[in-house]
């Protein structure tokens, strides 16, 4: 469960151009939601978005991961808390372009310590859901973009965080890859448990999303 | 994760090819360049100590007490055989020779100088230091009155092979006597003094001149085992003046220690350039994935990982550069150390220095080895300040950019 409490975020703070990006956020996500922050383009959802994701840092407020607080950790357990509990989709794909498809899902196991049996297994049930079972051995640079966005969900479900924030991931996609990837990520939330987060303003993932979690000029509404 | 590591590691380091063929490329050429100019400095440098020993002193030499002061005949050795065959027994002594010496004046009808008389036996000196291999034109032989003339004195007397001369000098009794003498051959030690002062002519033949008993040398000259046998030398025969190649000749010990410092001025320069190569590239080639990096930072990846996977990719190409500069500079150094450079058109100013014209290298195994730590020392510095680069990125601002 994530819990956010009066959480508050400026950019340029103290500056004439200052920006309140996030007003008094209050929220709770359970386990093994399937939700959207939606609004128009700067109201604040890829902030709070990078904020639960341990990206950014809040100017005040608290953000709990379980009951653990997140915006007090150092920036090394803030890497590790990402490693191991998040999993995340970028509407760029943000692939490693010299590793193969088979080495990018694996690639934050590995990073978690599991062994290669694990990581074999697992690497394969996940291109058998996502399709791509064909391209294991592809380099990312010769799939289509929707197929290295499967690549993406696979690397960020792989290691079974607890939560996946996805950016805008059917950015880049045309509307046929887009509804594919959507099925296959509710899929996934269903079949794994993980919460997925989205921040989008695609109609199609609005769809597709159990909630809707609306927010204009940094604060939800 | 560590072969992951070293494979992404591997792929990456060769994933821009021209570019890294570039730097391996410039790695190996500067390397080799440099291992052969190393070999060539050490070639004069070490050709010019080998021809003073073997032309003159030795790795040791013993004279009588005040010899080497006075530079008389009365100051000689007067059991020389017995010593001679006393050291031919010792452990590490592989050659000993007898000398006698005189100084006096060598003359022709038209010209004279200052010339030193050195009484020594050819086979004895063969062996002792490849006497043959000075001979510069006629024939190593002392039969019919023969002379061996050094070739600046040759020059200087306007002496040819067949020349006659006199060479006078005071014997053991105060008696000025002259030896007429006629040039068989003449000589080239690269030596100075020896090619510009020295007539040889048979030991007996010199000994009878002089005075002296078949017995009585001036010189005792040691091929061996230097720091070792020098010390048992000095406790065995306090009575003489034993003394080693570098107390003898300290101008060597001074031109080993320049040699070393040319060395380690090339060798700095060179590196310097091989460090500003090595930073560029890994600069630019960072650069070129700074949110690459950013977004390993954002999933999680620990900056120490990709710390060592930046520190292997300067290593495989900093080592592939060495790999190819130590081919391509053991090559250059065999090729030097077989045929050397023919350096005929400066003949003259490097034989004043005592310089052979044709100069040879050297091959050590330190070449290498202090280049390879060289060469991975300047990879692991260069990629500091990327690195520091790296340790700024905020993931966000990574993220966010690409938005």
């Amino acid at each position: 469960m994530i819990k956010l409490q009066n959480v508050n975020k400026y950019f340029y703070k103290g500056e004439p151009r200052e920006v309140h990006a996030l007003r008094d956020i209050n929220l709770t996500i359970e386990d093994g939601e399937f939700s959207l922050f939606s609004g128009p383009s700067g109201c604040g959802k890829t902030t709070l978005l990078n904020a639960i994701g341990a990206l950014d840092s809040v100017d005040s407020g608290h953000i709990f991961l379980d009951e653990r607080e997140i915006t007090t950790l150092g920036e090394d357990a803030r890497t590790s808390l990402r490693l191991n509990e998040m999993g995340f989709i970028f509407q760029a794909y943000n692939l490693v372009p010299v590793l193969s498809v088979e080495e990018n899902i694996g690639f934050i196991m590995k990073l978690q310590g599991f062994s290669d049996a694990q990581i074999k297994k697992r690497v394969l049930e996940l291109a058998s859901i996502l399709e791509i079972d064909k391209l294991l051995g592809s380099l990312p640079n010769s799939l289509s973009g929707g197929q290295q966005q499967r690549v993406a969900v696979a690397r960020a479900v792989a290691a079974k965080p607890k939560i996946i924030l996805a950016d805008e991931p059917t950015a880049n996609l045309d509307s046929a890859n887009s509804k594919k990837l959507m099925d296959m990520m509710r899929e996934l939330n269903e079949k794994e448990g993980i919460s997925i987060l989205f921040a989008s303003h695609d109609e199609l993932i609005r769809d597709s999303v159990r909630r809707v979690i609306k927010m204009n000029d940094g604060a939800l509404i | 994760m560590y072969r992951l590591l070293i494979k992404m590691a591997w792929k990456n380091s060769f994933s821009r090819l021209s570019r890294t063929l570039l730097l391996i490329t410039m790695i190996a050429v500067s390397m080799s360049m440099m291992i052969g100019i190393q070999g060539l400095y050490d070639g004069m440098a070490n050709n010019m100590l080998d021809k003073n020993k073997r032309s003159a002193s030795g790795d040791i030499s013993i004279f009588a007490k005040e010899y080497r002061v006075q530079k008389d005949i009365k100051y000689r050795i007067k059991n020389a055989e017995l010593i001679k065959k006393d050291l031919e027994g010792m452990a590490g002594v592989k050659a000993v020779v007898l000398r006698v010496k005189a100084d006096g004046l060598g003359a022709t009808a038209r010209k004279s100088s200052f010339a030193s008389l050195y009484g020594i036996d050819l086979d004895a000196e063969e062996k002792f230091g490849r006497f043959g291999e000075f001979l510069k034109e006629g024939a190593i032989s002392f039969d019919n009155r023969g002379a061996l003339i050094g070739l600046e004195l040759a020059k200087t007397l306007k002496l040819h092979v067949g020349s006659k001369l006199i060479f006078s000098t005071q014997d053991i009794n105060g008696d000025i006597n002259s030896l007429s003498l006629r040039v068989n051959a003449i000589v080239q030690t690269t030596n100075i003094p020896l090619d510009s002062d020295a007539i040889f002519v048979d030991r007996k033949k010199v000994q009878r001149f002089l005075g002296v008993k078949d017995g009585e040398v001036t010189q005792i000259a040691i091929m061996g085992e230097e720091e070792s046998l020098e010390n048992s030398l000095k406790d065995k025969y306090p009575e003489y003046d034993v003394k080693s190649f570098l107390e003898l000749q300290p101008m060597m010990q001074m031109m080993q220690d320049m040699m070393f410092i040319f060395n380690s001025i090339t060798f700095f320069i060179v590196m310097s350039v091989v460090f500003v190569g090595i930073l560029g590239v890994m600069y630019v080639s960072i650069l070129d994935r700074i949110r690459e990096f950013g977004i390993m930072l954002g999933i999680g990846m620990h900056y120490k990982y990709i710390r060592l996977q930046i520190f292997l990719e300067a290593i495989f190409v900093s080592l592939s550069g060495y790999i190819s500069g130590a081919v391509l500079g053991a090559i250059l150094l065999v090729y030097l150390r077989d045929y050397g450079i023919d350096l005929s058109a400066f003949s003259d100013a490097l034989e004043m220095w005592g310089y052979e014209s044709v100069i040879h290298g050297t091959i050590k195994l330190s070449y290498f080895t202090t280049t390879f730590t060289a060469i991975i020392t300047a990879s692991i510095l260069s990629i500091v300040i990327p690195l520091r680069k790296i340790q700024k990125i905020n993931p966000i601002d990574v993220i966010k950019a690409e938005k």
